[in-house]
């Protein structure tokens, strides 16, 4: 059993439980009932004060031996990854396919291609041309305008 | 409204060794295509043309990307805030 018994000076969220209560209706672990009415009343502050240190306690101790029950057997584990990689599998199917979208034209021989002579220049030239007729081109999109974009509506 | 454009690529491929013509702006989206090119090359063209823009000190200089294959090449230019991709077949 651990125990992480905690200083009065630290904050609230340091003394935190890690793994939360398994029985949060349990009595103190010793076995003691505190409980304010089986007491006497002339004692009842100071065993008030007692409770509320044993309470502070119980709150502070993990109990590993509850938190067992929460394991899983090895073949229960094996089940269960072989349960979810079924799953994903069938699911995997349902995806639909991104495919690459690939340029037209790969070659299988690059040897070939890089023994081959060097791009024309005139190719090239070609190609800014006809960037440059594109932009152009491009830049004369304008809105036309063949109705009124606001129209009035005719209120008698 | 885009008709100089589509006019512009439709005179584009009537050069006989040129089999395809993609413009698509700096987002890669399509600004019209025709023949072996489609718009899902859009994506590639920009890319490809910003990456080797990146290649350069000078931010002003505008490669050409040739993508060379024994049956013909792919001719990657920018122009401003368009690119320009050329399918061209070897003779």
């Amino acid at each position: 059993m651990g125990c992480c018994y905690s200083s009065e000076n630290e904050t609230a969220e340091e003394r935190k439980q890690l793994i939360p209560n398994p029985n949060p209706e349990s009595k103190p672990l010793h076995g003691t009932d505190w409980s304010a009415s089986n007491v006497p009343s002339a004692r009842t502050d100071e065993q008030a004060l007692l409770t509320s240190i044993l309470t502070k306690t119980a709150q502070n101790i993990i109990d590993v031996s509850a938190t067992d029950s929460q394991g899983m057997e090895q073949h229960e584990y094996m089940d269960k990854a072989r349960q979810y990689s079924s799953k994903l599998a069938v699911l995997r199917n349902t995806l639909p396919q991104n495919k690459a979208h690939f340029l037209p034209s790969l070659t299988s021989q690059p040897h070939q291609v890089l023994a081959s002579d060097l791009v024309p220049y005139s190719d090239v030239q070609q190609v800014s041309k006809i960037a440059a007729y594109a932009y152009s081109a491009i830049s004369q999109i304008k809105v036309d305008a063949k109705e009124e974009l606001v129209v009035q509506f005719a209120i008698p | 409204m885009e008709a100089t454009l589509e006019q512009h690529l439709d005179e584009t491929m009537k050069h006989p060794s040129i089999v395809g013509v993609l413009v698509t702006d700096q987002q890669g989206h399509n600004l019209g295509c025709r023949g072996s090119l489609s718009d899902e090359h859009g994506g590639v063209v920009s890319v490809l043309a910003k990456q080797a823009a990146g290649l350069s000190k000078d931010p002003t200089d505008s490669p050409t990307v040739c993508l060379e294959s024994d049956t013909g090449n792919v001719l990657v230019r920018t122009h401003g805030s368009i690119t320009v991709a050329v399918h061209k077949m070897a003779c």
